[in-house]
């Protein structure tokens, strides 16, 4: 049985509105082309698994790894498909190589937002008896989300708005970002209403792209690279399906995963033992929330500690430096970009968007679902 | 006594997803071929060498990139075929195709993979068997639209008897 795992590859597409001039499959497979490039990997001698990570609705394909199994290297072999964010591949490919059934896997997420409607397709998550008629997407449910936490915590929009600006600045720096630039609290509390409180520079922008990353065992990650970059802990937890059923402002599912994470990494304060953080601002509110559910500071804290600069790229714990979501990431690929982009920190291969500080140990956050309702949690580390 | 019947309420719902599905570099190849030249295009493995339709950018037996592309003939040979009963749709008109109908398998000579379309035959198993030569008819240049319906059917080469 494998003690460890580590991440030994990534690869990132540039993420694109629209990759009109690719299939699903040949878009996946630029990233599994580079990063079996990077690794001087084979796919029929070294990766003994491979998991893709996209949703049916979304490819408009029932069963939608089914059409790539030639790509991702699940010919007459082993390939399984996770239906959740990104994230939770890796949760799914470490349990597989610490039962020791696996040495060398191969994770990929994809998804191509251009090629249908995303409020189409988020409307089908809910429940087809009940709010589903009332046309109810992600959005609206987000807007629900962001009302009842600045209404419990006073957090303001101007806080909000700080998210923003942070994350589309640090997304200059980010070859792979789609969208970008300087703008300032005024541009984004100006920017058109979609889902009062939240405007449309608060929601991560519709976005094509692929993201794949390689996790071996401790034995093959030291002959395969010298960066190795450890999976120290990960925790995964649902909450309710139905919103009326949660405490929207609550974080209790992300705090379950992030206690289990955290325990399994030694992590007792992660405050001062997190140098940096990746986090799923699929809407600016979320980064807060999520922060707070991490535990990176208190409850109702966070507006306060990104107005302070603590999170800005120089800052004391930076958070999302590679731009986040909201510099365009797909849906479904969210957390396995999440997770790619901790541990790029970790490497110290960032590049331009390198937190200054030295970073021993990242955490990524992932969920699938209306507002959170599942949450994935890993946590990375040198050594 | 007569008893009151148990209400159960059920709620018609279509769920209608639009898509827009990018045929992406390999079957754009394929279909602007097939549209503007009236030719059928498929790739050839470098490692194992097998011709493979639809053209796609990885050999799933080798994993690696196909790049040579070779023209097929459009004369094969039916390997299976179904008389449908089934009225099933047209996705991209919502329209049925009227039954009865013939779908068949056909490996074009020099592929490996079969290719499936229709089958305008009579559908009546004497007319039809595994093993029949075949034809591919394209829809007249001027009409061809760039998908798989500039594929009209195959068709049975003249003159074949059905072996006893």
């Amino acid at each position: 049985m494998a003690d460890r795992v580590a991440i030994v590859g990534i690869a990132q597409t540039k993420f694109a509105p629209k990759r009109a001039d690719v299939s699903y499959g040949e878009m996946a497979y630029e990233v599994i082309e580079a990063v079996l490039r990077q690794t001087g990997l084979k796919m029929d001698e070294d990766i003994d698994n491979s998991i893709s990570c996209s949703h049916d609705i979304w490819d408009g394909q029932t069963i939608s790894d089914i059409g790539i199994t030639d790509v991702i290297g699940g010919h007459l072999r082993n390939e399984e498909k996770m239906a959740l964010d990104g994230s939770t591949a890796v949760h799914y490919g470490t349990i597989g190589i610490l039962s020791g059934e696996f040495e060398c896997t191969l994770l990929m997420a994809h998804t191509k937002m251009s090629q249908t409607n995303r409020n189409i397709v988020n409307n089908d998550a809910f429940e087809p008896i009940y709010t589903r008629l009332l046309g109810f997407d992600y959005t609206s449910a987000a807007a629900l989300q962001a009302r009842r936490y600045m209404y419990k915590y006073g957090v303001t929009p101007e806080q909000i708005a700080r998210v923003v600006v942070k994350n589309l600045a640090n997304a200059k720096k980010n070859p792979v970002a789609h969208q970008s630039g300087d703008f300032t609290v005024a541009d984004v509390l100006s920017s058109p209403l979609v889902a009062s409180p939240i405007r449309k520079l608060d929601i991560a922008p519709d976005t094509d792209g692929a993201v794949a990353m390689i996790l071996a065992s401790e034995k093959r990650a030291r002959q395969i690279t010298k960066t190795p970059v450890w999976i120290k802990g990960i925790g995964t937890c649902y909450d309710a399906y139905y919103l009326g059923d949660r405490d929207l402002a609550g974080v209790f599912a992300l705090e379950k995963a992030a206690a289990q994470a955290y325990r399994m990494a030694g992590i007792k304060n992660p405050r001062r033992q997190i140098d940096v953080a990746e986090v799923g601002d699929d809407f600016s509110y979320q980064e807060l929330l999520w922060m707070e559910g991490l535990g990176l500071c208190d409850r109702g804290a966070a507006g306060r500690m990104v107005e302070s600069g603590a999170t800005e790229i120089k800052g004391k714990l930076p958070v999302n430096p590679s731009g986040g979501l909201l510099g365009g990431v797909p849906i479904n690929v969210y957390g396995l970009n999440r997770v790619a982009e901790a541990a790029l920190q970790v490497m110290g291969q960032a590049g331009d968007h390198q937190v200054s500080k030295d970073v021993k140990v990242a955490v990524a956050q992932g969920h699938s679902g209306f507002c959170g309702q599942h949450q994935c949690v890993v946590v990375l580390g040198k050594e | 006594m007569v008893q009151k019947e148990q209400e159960w309420i059920s709620i018609p719902m279509t769920v209608d997803v639009p898509y827009r599905f990018a045929a992406g570099q390999y079957l754009t190849k394929y279909l602007v071929e097939m549209r503007d030249n009236g030719k059928i295009f498929a790739v050839k493995c470098p490692r194992c060498k097998r011709v493979q339709l639809p053209p796609r950018i990885v050999c799933a037996e080798c994993h690696v990139k196909n790049e040579e592309w070779v023209e097929l003939a459009q004369e094969g040979t039916l390997v299976a075929f179904t008389i449908m009963y089934l009225p099933l749709t047209d996705p991209t008109t919502g329209k049925p195709h009227e039954p009865p109908f013939v779908y068949g398998s056909v490996r074009l000579d020099g592929a490996t993979s079969v290719l499936d379309h229709f089958v305008n035959v009579e559908p009546d198993m004497e007319k039809v068997w595994v093993g029949m030569r075949m034809r591919l008819v394209l829809r007249p240049k001027e009409q061809r639209t760039g998908d798989l319906s500039d594929i009209l059917y195959y068709e049975p080469l003249p003159g074949q008897v059905r072996p006893k």
